[in-house]
């Protein structure tokens, strides 16, 4: 919730950064997650629309997910695999999938959110604007800092990918859900609905996962179907 | 404030906005009244429109950030006339109910046929996923988006209209279903109905029209209650309490008064106390009256403390947070059975609340009634068997929330416009609250986006009158989606005991049933609820004795009240799950057990006059009982078996599928019967007039809320007059204009007010003719006839419905030709159906998903088969979440976790079941035209019929609703599988 008070469109990344500089603004990318209630600190926010932002480009076994990209942009783009777009989907429906972007996600880091799991299978690598980057896993466990502008989100491509969820409905957001990806006789294993943001996992180290309880799974079962559905994953993936 | 510039349908267009300021927000000070208003955050798609040619919901889009870009609304397409072939196709197929997102949804199929001219189902699905449809299902507006698009290529398209699907048994008994008989084959949407041979064609009534209203519905046309803006308009915001029971100490509303801007703040220290019971009931509204505009105690967090008037909803919401309220926190209590404990927080304990049962155990209901003697049958009986259900809270949640604007008119009456299912209640209950006479009242009912028994409640009504007054300037309500959620209406939770007894030849001699509802923190539904859970629990099985023990407990939850089925999901719930539990006891197929018992034609339903608001005394024994004169339920039993695939239920290699281990899967059946109407008490009222050009105007109380209701009641008066229906002109309803009608509740429109329109045509039929037969020469008026917009003489000779008009009006013994009829019923023919469900089970997971669902339903014979099959299809989809994933969660301060869609799951178009409906014909003598209710019995077989289906999957029966994950896991657990 926010107090929305000033309005910046800044055309250059350099202009956008400036006014990231001081601590009452935030960046403004699709505003899915951006509420007004009238109360709470007052906010400017510096909207990214002018800054190109938006573009997905592919580098040989690399794809660049451009920040103000839409999930439904990632789900209409073949260069994107398969898992990222399918979570893309997943992620939000039609009329939220068209706003809501691939650096809002990551700055909302929701804990049950299927793309930020797929990005962290494909070894997302998260770009700012001042030339720095930094693995996904980093960015959701550290937060990102006021002043901190993502300009993109790399991802590697190739290998085979599985995925597995359990909702109270088919499309519900998952109580938990693991997503997959082999490659190169390395499979990385990411989880949702199990901690604050999804996170990766070795598969014999579940046990250690301490999932939270609320309205629709408690703790236990979470575990439980940790186990389960990182099974079938694996299992599809060998 | 910042000038922005979009290009909106085409035109440069300049708006004034403020940051916080949303797209959807200016469009609608634009006049682009087809967008609307579903929560803040987006999630119904109520406001969707195209942002650069891009489907998004509005709320979302902050005004500031659509500077420069182009925006495209429902508008753009109404530059010519006549309907663009997306929005006509909309029309056609039925797909509009109340029609409150059918600008969404058109959209999104510009959107979608612009990127792809041909696409799939699941391209449909998928572009309708952000646009939440609590009334069709999705099924008739996917099969619009079909059918627009082939239109739109130019491909040819068939009318679309019911498939007549031919009978399997002969109307009384079973029938062997052929394992290889597949049924009809068409699209989903399409009503099958079976027809009878007692039901004559007709030439208006069982067709598919469009509906009345579709124009202004697809059209987006100002319509609803909040497409007005009166002059100098303020806009209100109700504080509510943080709190599930406490005592207001003081309210210091010192600075918000001070605020500029802010014009009245109303609470109890300023506003007379004058006790009501809220419920939109005929009079006398059912005791206790325990609710008062504002008071000094409340009793369930979200319930109201204070209201504010002011300039704008900003100033509204800040004088809001001015409010300086201090609280003596009490104890509260959330279940029923801790409730009525002895020693649980007395939730009413004032004293100018009378006619609570007992007050110390808050129980404010206790009734029982019985038919023989359940107990010496129980002593006789070789098995008796019991089970306990428990069924949980959901919410109506229709799309368009609550919303009343009120204003005094020249004359200084009260004029309240409002979303509203009960105008000519809300007028009577208003007028002592703010002390005006019900002749200085109008409640003005425009169209509505969906009630489902929220909106049968003086709600909010009483706040923007109080305003109104107190400020003399029109005053404006909404609530928000989470303020719905927590200070709207609900679903009444209720635990249910059965006792059962049964011979040794499988009949049942007993039946027991024990009840404790939830009525939270006022009674408002929570006696009329309760009776229509014991009236369906026991009247559709067939047992001598029968006894209904209730209590009805105050908690602290927010209120429940109303809800579509009214009681009647909660019961047959309970009894059929039982009824199933008793018969694999028995050893019996499950099926053929209930059908041994349940009531036929002609049976009796023994204990139905003793239950209920007009109940008579349960222990005299009356002349006679209510029978059933129309069943076609074993035609409903062998279409929904043979539609299911029935015969699967026993076949053990497709019940565990050998390439997917963990999958379990099951069929489910439930018998369902439900009532029409309430006897002796609803009635409707219903006037027609001619007009010059031989079309009528008619008018009626009755409510139509996206029902479809002005449809079906447009129709039959079509029937009598020999008109199209285009010839009728439906206006409902305005308590200052149109007739008394107790309103849309209780499965009673088509039936109640039905009759009525038929009688008031009956009248203007009979004066057609006596003049028709002076101008014809004819000596026998009752000869004639009257169809195709004429009148006919025996030998062949006509005039027209327009000559008829022209003469009696401006030509000779001038008079306006009219009738008026009311009707009330001392019936109340139960329709019946067949609820049958396949289900898939993760054993490894809990996780239920439903595969298909159908309903076979005798309702008489179906005015209109399109919508009464769109009733069918949205009311078994909103069961499916009352039995699968709608729940209120709460934490242990009583607060609700959950009050955001999303978090509180309803189904979406990307995820639905296949359905299938069909429509079985009967011919109820007492109905128009043979109809009988269809509305409300969707809402009463899908939860049990899951649960029954998870038994045949896995061997386990869970008695709590609903069938959450992990709720199943556990119970798979403990069974060991």
């Amino acid at each position: 919730m926010h107090q929305l008070v000033g309005y910046h469109r800044p055309k250059s990344l350099a202009e956008a950064t400036g006014l990231l500089e001081s601590p009452n603004r935030m960046p403004l990318a699709g505003g899915t997650t951006i509420v007004h209630d009238g109360g709470g600190h007052p906010v400017e926010l510096v909207d990214l629309q002018a800054l190109g932002l938006g573009t997905i480009a592919t580098n040989g076994s690399h794809v660049e997910l451009g920040a103000t990209a839409t999930l439904q942009a990632v789900l209409d783009s073949e260069m994107v695999p398969d898992a990222i777009r399918k979570a893309a989907k997943a992620d939000q429906p039609s009329t939220l999938r068209t706003l809501a972007t691939v650096g809002g996600s990551v700055g909302a880091a929701e804990g049950e959110s299927l793309l930020l799991a797929a990005l962290l299978v494909h070894d997302a690598i998260v770009n700012f604007a001042d030339d720095q980057s930094a693995p996904l896993a980093e960015v959701m466990s550290n937060g990102l800092s006021p002043g901190d502008l993502i300009v993109s989100v790399s991802v590697t491509t190739g290998g085979s990918t599985a995925m597995a969820a359990t909702g109270r409905t088919p499309r519900d957001t998952p109580i938990v859900a693991v997503v997959g990806r082999r490659n190169d006789d390395h499979t990385r294993l990411a989880i949702c609905g199990v901690g604050p943001t999804p996170q990766l996992v070795e598969e014999d180290s579940l046990g250690q996962l301490e999932p939270p309880t609320d309205f629709r799974g408690t703790a236990e079962y979470r575990k439980r179907l940790a186990e389960v559905l990182t099974a079938r994953v694996v299992g599809e993936l060998s | 404030m910042t000038t922005i510039t979009i290009n909106l349908n085409g035109t440069p267009t300049t708006a004034e906005a403020l940051p916080h300021h949303s797209l959807f927000r200016i469009l609608r000070e634009l006049g682009m009244f087809s967008v609307k208003y579903g929560s803040a955050t987006g999630e119904t798609g109520a406001a969707a429109v195209l942002f650069d040619g891009v489907l998004v919901s509005s709320e979302m889009v902050l005004a500031l950030k659509a500077d420069g870009h182009s925006v495209t609304t429902v508008e753009s397409l109404n530059t010519e006339s006549g309907l663009h072939p997306i929005q006509a196709a909309f029309a056609t197929t039925g797909a509009l109910q109340s029609g409150y997102s059918a600008g969404a949804m058109v959209l999104g199929t510009m959107a979608l046929l612009e990127r792809n001219p041909d696409p799939s189902e699941e391209e449909i699905r998928d572009m309708l996923s952000g646009i939440l449809d609590r009334e069709t299902g999705y099924v008739k507006p996917v099969e619009a988006v079909l059918r627009a698009a082939a239109v739109l290529r130019g491909d040819s398209v068939e009318s679309f209209a019911p498939l007549i699907v031919p009978t399997l048994t002969d109307g009384t008994n079973a029938a062997t279903i052929d394992p290889n008989d597949a049924g009809p084959l068409a699209s989903p949407s399409v009503p099958r109905v079976v027809p009878s041979i007692d039901v004559p064609d007709m030439a208006v009534v069982g067709k598919g029209e469009v509906k009345v209203d579709a124009l202004k519905l697809v059209k987006g046309n100002p319509a609803f209650t909040d497409d007005i803006e009166p002059r100098g308009m303020l806009y209100a915001k109700v504080l509510h309490s943080p709190h599930a029971h406490a005592r207001i100490v003081s309210i210091d509303d010192t600075a918000a008064v001070a605020l500029p801007g802010v014009h009245a703040v109303l609470h109890h220290g300023n506003t007379a106390r004058v006790k009501y019971a809220s419920g939109g009931q005929s009079w006398p509204n059912p005791h206790p009256y325990d609710q008062v505009s504002f008071d000094d105690t409340v009793r369930h967090v979200g319930d109201r403390v204070a209201a504010v008037a002011a300039e704008s909803i900003e100033l509204a919401e800040e004088a809001v947070r001015l409010l300086d309220v201090t609280y003596e926190v009490l104890p509260a209590v959330f279940d029923e059975l801790e409730a009525i404990q002895p020693g649980a927080p007395v939730i009413h304990s004032e004293t100018d609340t009378e006619e609570i049962y007992d007050r110390d155990r808050n129980i404010v209901h206790h009734f029982e009634a019985e038919r023989g003697s359940v107990e010496a049958a129980f002593a006789a009986a070789p098995k008796v068997y019991e089970g306990t259900f428990r069924v949980h809270q959901v919410q109506q949640v229709p799309i368009e929330p609550h919303i009343s604007i009120a204003w005094l008119d020249s004359d200084e009456r009260m004029v309240v416009r409002t979303a509203t299912q009960v105008p000519f209640h809300t007028r009577r209950m208003l007028a002592p609250l703010i002390g005006m006479d019900v002749k200085n009242i109008r409640v003005i009912k425009p169209r509505i986006g969906g009630g489902f028994g929220a909106k049968q409640e003086m709600l909010i009504e009483d706040i923007v009158a109080h305003l109104a007054i107190a400020t003399r300037r029109p005053v404006r309500l909404e609530l928000t989606r989470e303020e719905e959620f927590w200070a709207s209406r609900t679903r009444h939770p209720q635990t249910i005991t059965f006792r059962s007894a049964v011979d040794g030849d499988g009949n049942l001699t007993a039946q027991h049933m024990r009840l404790v509802g939830n009525t939270g923190a006022y009674g408002t539904h929570g006696y009329t609820v309760q009776a229509v859970s014991g009236l369906r629990g026991l009247t559709s099985y067939n047992a001598p004795n029968k006894r209904f023990d209730c209590d009805v407990a105050y908690t602290n939850i927010p209120v429940p009240g109303a809800y579509r089925g009214y009681g009647a999901p909660q019961a047959e719930f309970a009894l059929e799950s039982h009824m199933e539990d008793i018969a694999h006891d028995l050893g019996r197929d499950p099926l053929e057990f209930k059908r041994q018992n349940w009531v036929k034609l002609g049976d009796e339903l023994n204990i139905a006059p003793h239950i209920g608001e007009r109940a008579t005394d349960g222990t005299v024994e009356l002349d006679e009982y209510p029978r059933v004169m129309s069943s076609g339920i074993e035609e409903c039993v062998a279409q929904g078996q043979r539609s299911i695939g029935w015969h699967r239920r026993l076949d053990p290699q497709w019940r565990q599928p050998a390439d997917r281990p963990h999958i379990r899967r099951g069929l489910g059946f439930a018998f369902c019967m439900h009532g029409s109407g309430i006897p002796f008490l609803d009635m409707g009222g219903c006037s027609i007039k001619i007009n010059d050009d031989g079309s009528f105007n008619m008018l009626v109380g009755a409510t139509d809320l996206g029902t479809g209701a002005d449809t079906v009641l447009g129709q039959i008066a079509a029937e009598v007059l020999g008109v199209p229906l285009e010839d009728i002109i439906v206006y409902s309803s305005d308590t200052d204009v149109t007739p008394f009608d107790t309103g849309a509740y209780a499965s009673s429109t088509t039936y109640i007010s039905g009759t009525a329109a038929k009688m008031a045509a009956e009248v203007v039929r009979k004066r057609i003719k006596e003049r028709a037969a002076e101008m014809l020469g004819v000596k026998e008026p009752c000869t004639l006839e009257l169809h195709d917009r004429r009148i006919w003489a025996p030998d062949g000779r006509s005039i027209t419905m327009e000559e008829l008009a022209l003469h009696t009006l401006h030509w000779e013994d001038q008079e306006q030709i009219m009738g008026t009829a009311s009707f009330m019923s001392p019936d109340c023919p139960p329709p019946f159906a067949a609820q049958f469900i396949e289900i898939e089970v993760d054993i490894q997971t809990g996780q239920v998903e439903v595969m298909k669902m159908t309903m076979a339903v005798d309702c008489g014979v179906a005015i209109n088969p399109i919508t009464a099959s769109g009733q069918v299809e949205g009311g078994m989809v909103q069961a499916l979440g009352y039995a699968h994933c709608e729940e209120y969660a709460y934490d242990d301060k009583g607060r609700m976790l959950n009050d955001r869609l999303g978090p509180y799951k309803i189904y979406r178009a990307d995820e639905m079941p296949q359905t299938e409906v069909f429509l079985v014909q009967t011919l109820e003598d007492s109905g128009p035209f043979g109809a009988k209710a269809v509305a409300e019995i969707p809402k009463d077989g899908v939860a049990p019929a899951i649960r029954n289906a998870i038994i045949n999957a896995t061997g386990v029966a869970i008695n709590n609703l609903p069938f959450t994950p992990e709720r199943v896991w556990s119970a798979l657990r403990s069974a060991g599988v």
